[in-house]
């Protein structure tokens, strides 16, 4: 037990750094990587680009020009920017909570001992590992109008279809589907992480209660995820708010910008257009909108989860 | 007889200078596959002809080459020399970044006469020549000779004209069911190129003659616009579908480019046709162009930038691009290629279904050279999309989108 | 009794039907892959019937693969390994310590995560070139040496972590080195194999950045790798499916090793209610 003996020798050497300094060395211990590196290659870059929002600038010219809010102005007044905003709440909204669900229900039925239990995993977990490219491709020809299996299987139950991707109405909607199935092993990984951390105690205790499955998942599998729900919930909709890859594949934003979303209208000003200051300001437009999102729920969810520590 | 004597001593010491001083070329290009290796074939001959020159090719996807261009532009850590397709051109001519190249053309006797004028464009900017086109490719019209056959037409006839190719798609469509031709109508550049083949078939500009003001709202480019509506709402002989008909047996007709004349032949299991694309009663041939230029940074000194400027010159040449066009199936950008009789030959016996789009480089026309035509292209296909779903008529989704683009042009 | 068993085999076939789901596009391109490119569109699509095995060795031939899949592994396990250490460690400190500033400081991090990548793409490039690390492994690693996002799943965990241990460490004396390395750690392992996974997969798949912050090409990626199949002029299915293939491979292993961590009851020891 050198453990025990150094455990027992450090009180009197602990306690007075701990009275005169408090928690922080341990602080700036635990935080100065974090610090060090998230300010010189994320936070300096952001300020950076912040400033470059102020400027007309196509990322190659020596020469900016400093236009003031003016970028915003724009972004505020083009339709196009608020038909993407429009495209880009539906989407996460519908992709977040479809696949918060469906991703909670397949990780506590994937936690129990059932035949083929890691297969499955794996299974579950292909969507977040194949190549969007090879996804593009499947989904695209699933939606087909004649030969797609979606259509297929609804004239067996005797409904025409739309032409999914080609159709303004139903576009948006074939891509919360394709987003929903390459979030859910994501949300399981994570449930599933999160369940290992619920101390099997608790449920034989609420057995003792006389506490049914349903009733032992309401009162205590729930509400000991609500930090994981929250941390899924906001990655969500930082993901939804900033996807392109897959829009890019199955729509290119189309047909007629009905899946025009937000990451993907930035990405074309950034890398298409090389408007890189007017990106810069859709960009903070973005943030800004996600942030307030983001602090609204850590209100609202004490803190993100039980508890402020 | 004493100029040539000091002559003959300046290169002598000229000579011994270059061999003692070894140069090292960077050369930044997108040319995957087959491509790349004719490429690195190319330069690992022309090393062994040149000592003390060293060329590193280095593939960058073509996707993200201007966004590698600009962060290399920015940082000043660019290549000595790099391609990019033409459309970027305006943009990196603006830029400052690259070297001007009319003092090495006049003493290289470089002919700029003998290339096809519409990518030579691109390299122009405030009079001065930034680029060098070195790769062409163009749009034609490819055909199933199997549905064609199933239809009861002739297989090794195509559509001369848009009466012919509405004709032979409604029967196509009566006789077999599938689609008479597909239309690229999924929006960006790729309808906006597409459509673009359709509006010069018809007599219609896309921009002015200065490339100040859209030009595609006039009465042929209404026209045109009907035409495509029609085969669609009014003929139903063309879908509003994802792309990739044609190759599955879907569709009849397509229009596709000089590069499918490679892939097609591999991927599909029907028999093959490929002509120039018809064009409207009354109109004029016509075909979209795209291709890479050539270019040198600015920030090359002077004999690195010599040199790179002797490789251009090489590769540009005439027998040594017929090579290269001969080795990855890009169409030539000079007539001497296009004319000369082994590339003939060559396209005639081994690539037979390439002859039309070589043919059609004689009326190949390119996009307008303006910086913002990504923009432009994007809007442009956007109506296009209202039109062919119905949602405008072509009339007022071209005037929309003309209200749309001129400020673009700005 | 019967309503029970009905009930079970239900959800047993929506559980299959779901991974079915989940596997098509996957199985598309192990098809892909094992197609001659004159059957590219003709059916099967999802289970082969084809075995063209040399698609597999012509996709490796065409690229300096062992090089990049070296260049991806150093990158990757560098990535990995500071992401996850670094990452628990700010984790900790924001579930558990007390300090000025804590609350804006974890806005902070989430807030780096909230500005798309785009933007910020040519001023970290400016950033690596003055420290002179293009074409390094440096560039490769140290800028993405810590994930925000894996800060906040270890937040999130270790709140939901019960503290009585901890409590009673520190009642003991114990400091806060030893209490997050001696306790919290072992209890970690789900959350620490799910981190993992997420930084495997995030440093495996990266694209741009590597792409952008090297030049020569001894330093390249499988991903850049498989660019080479999407070429400017057309995509090579077959080579680039079976490229593909081999490149999730790795990506596959990892998921499966780090899986075998969501063994239900692991974290019983020690805690007692």
């Amino acid at each position: 037990m050198v453990n025990g003996v150094r455990l027992q020798k450090t009180p009197s050497k602990a306690s007075w750094w701990r009275r005169t300094l408090g928690e922080w060395p341990a602080v700036l211990f635990f935080l100065l990587p974090t610090v060090a590196v998230l300010g010189t290659f994320n936070l300096y870059p952001a300020l950076y680009s912040l400033y470059l929002s102020l400027f007309e600038w196509n990322g190659l010219s020596p020469a900016r020009e400093f236009v003031g809010l003016a970028n915003y102005a724009r972004l505020l007044a083009s339709g196009e920017f608020w038909n993407s905003l429009r495209v880009t709440l539906l989407y996460a909204g519908g992709v977040t909570l479809l696949a918060l669900a469906l991703g909670l229900g397949v990780a506590v039925l994937l936690n129990q001992p059932i035949l083929g239990q890691s297969v499955y995993r794996v299974l579950y977990f292909l969507p977040v590992i194949t190549p969007t490219v090879a996804s593009g491709v499947v989904w695209k020809y699933l939606f087909d109008p004649t030969q797609g299996v979606v259509n297929r299987g609804l004239l067996a139950v005797g409904l025409e279809g739309p032409s999914w991707l080609s159709d303004p109405s139903w576009a948006l909607a074939a891509v919360v589907v394709v987003g929903v199935w390459k979030r859910v092993g994501f949300n399981m990984v994570v449930y599933l992480a999160a369940l290992q951390g619920i101390p099997r105690a608790y449920y034989e205790a609420a057995q003792l209660d006389g506490a049914g499955p349903w009733q032992q998942f309401r009162h205590i599998t729930l509400p000991l995820l609500a930090p994981t729900t929250f941390f899924l919930i906001v990655t969500a909709l930082i993901d939804a708010f900033q996807v392109f890859d897959l829009v890019y594949v199955m729509t290119s934003g189309g047909p007629l910008s009905s899946t025009d979303v937000l990451g993907y209208y930035l990405y074309r000003q950034a890398f298409r257009y090389s408007e890189l200051g007017f990106a810069s300001a859709v960009a903070y437009v973005m943030f800004a909108l996600i942030f307030v999102v983001t602090v609204v729920q850590f209100r609202l969810s004490r803190g993100g989860g039980q508890g402020e520590g | 007889m004493k100029a040539n004597w000091l002559k003959a001593i300046v290169t002598a010491a000229l000579a011994l200078l270059s061999l003692g001083t070894a140069q090292k070329l960077t050369f930044w290009h997108y040319w995957d596959g087959a491509n790349g290796q004719v490429l690195q074939g190319l330069i690992e001959r022309y090393q062994k002809e040149h000592p003390g020159v060293t060329i590193e090719a280095v593939f960058v996807p073509g996707g993200e080459l201007l966004t590698k261009l600009q962060t290399a532009i920015t940082a000043r850590q660019t290549p000595t020399m790099a391609i990019s397709d033409l459309v970027a051109m305006p943009l990196l001519t603006r830029s400052g970044a690259l070297a001007p190249l009319d003092d090495y053309i006049r003493q290289s006797n470089l002919n700029l006469a003998d290339y096809f004028p519409g990518p030579l464009v691109y390299g122009l900017y405030q009079g001065k020549r930034y680029s060098l086109p070195v790769s062409a490719s163009n749009l034609g019209l490819f055909w199933n000779k199997n549905l064609f056959r199933a239809a009861g037409l002739d297989p090794n006839r195509p559509p001369r004209n848009w009466d012919e190719l509405l004709r032979f798609a409604k029967q196509i469509k009566e006789k077999t069911g599938k689609w008479g031709i597909e239309l690229f109508t999924q929006g960006g550049e790729g309808t906006t190129w597409q459509t673009q083949v359709y509006f010069w078939g018809a007599g219609a500009e896309f921009l002015d003659a200065n490339n100040t003001a859209p030009a595609f709202n006039s009465a042929q480019g209404v026209r045109a616009l009907q035409f495509l509506v029609d085969l669609v709402q009014k003929e139903k002989v063309a879908p509003v579908a994802p792309w990739g008909l044609f190759g599955r047996g879907e569709a009849a007709m397509v229009m596709d480019g000089s590069w499918m004349t490679q892939f097609f032949p591999q991927q599909v299991n029907f028999e093959l046709g490929a002509a120039a694309f018809p064009f409207a009663p009354g109109g004029r041939p016509a075909t979209n162009m795209g291709g890479e230029q050539i270019f040198i940074f600015q920030n090359a000194d002077v004999a690195t930038a010599k040199a790179a400027w002797d490789f251009i010159n090489w590769f540009s040449s005439t027998p040594v691009q017929v090579e290269w066009d001969r080795g990855t199936g890009f169409l030539p950008v000079r007539r001497s290629v296009a004319n000369d009789p082994a590339y003939r030959a060559w396209v005639s016996n081994a690539r037979p279904l390439m002859r039309p789009f070589v043919d059609s480089m004689a009326f190949a026309k390119p996009r307008p050279p303006v910086a913002r035509y990504p923009q432009i292209s994007d809007v442009f296909a956007k109506y296009v999309q209202e039109a062919l779903l119905g949602r405008l008529s072509p009339k007022e989704a071209l005037d929309r989108a003309a209200q749309e683009v001129t400020p673009l042009l700005r | 009794m019967k309503a029970r068993a009905l009930r079970t085999a239900l959800v047993r076939l929506l559980l299959a039907g779901g991974a079915f789901l989940s596997a098509m596009p996957f199985l598309w391109m192990l098809t892909t892959a094992l197609k001659p490119e004159s059957a590219l569109y003709q059916p099967p699509l999802l289970f082969p019937t084809h075995f063209e095995w040399t698609n597999f060795i012509r996709a490796w031939q065409a690229a300096p693969f062992p090089r990049f899949f070296l260049n991806s592994a150093v990158m990757t396990v560098g990535i990995v390994l500071a992401q996850t250490l670094f990452s628990a460690m700010a984790g900790y400190a924001l579930a558990r310590m007390r300090f000025a500033g804590r609350n804006l400081l974890f806005f902070g991090v989430l807030g780096t995560m909230m500005i798309p990548f785009p933007v910020t793409l040519i001023p970290s490039f400016l950033v690596v070139n003055a420290l002179g690390w293009i074409d390094t492994y440096n560039a490769l690693i140290i800028p993405r040496a810590v994930s925000a996002f894996a800060i906040f799943l270890f937040r999130q965990f270790f709140l939901s972590l019960p503290r009585e241990l901890e409590e009673a460490a520190l009642m003991d004396g114990a400091g806060r080195l030893t209490i997050f390395f001696r306790i919290v750690l072992p209890l970690s392992t789900p959350v620490i194999a799910a981190s993992a996974i997420f930084s495997f997969l995030f440093a495996w798949n990266d694209f741009l950045w590597p792409l952008i912050v090297t030049n020569s090409p001894d330093m390249r990626t499988v991903q850049v790798g498989l660019a080479m199949f999407q070429g400017q002029y057309g995509v090579f299915w077959t080579l680039l499916s079976a490229a593909a293939t081999i490149v999730t491979l790795p990506a596959i292993l990892a998921f499966l090793a780090a899986q075998r961590q969501f063994i239900a009851g692991i974290t019983n020891t020690g805690l007692k209610e």
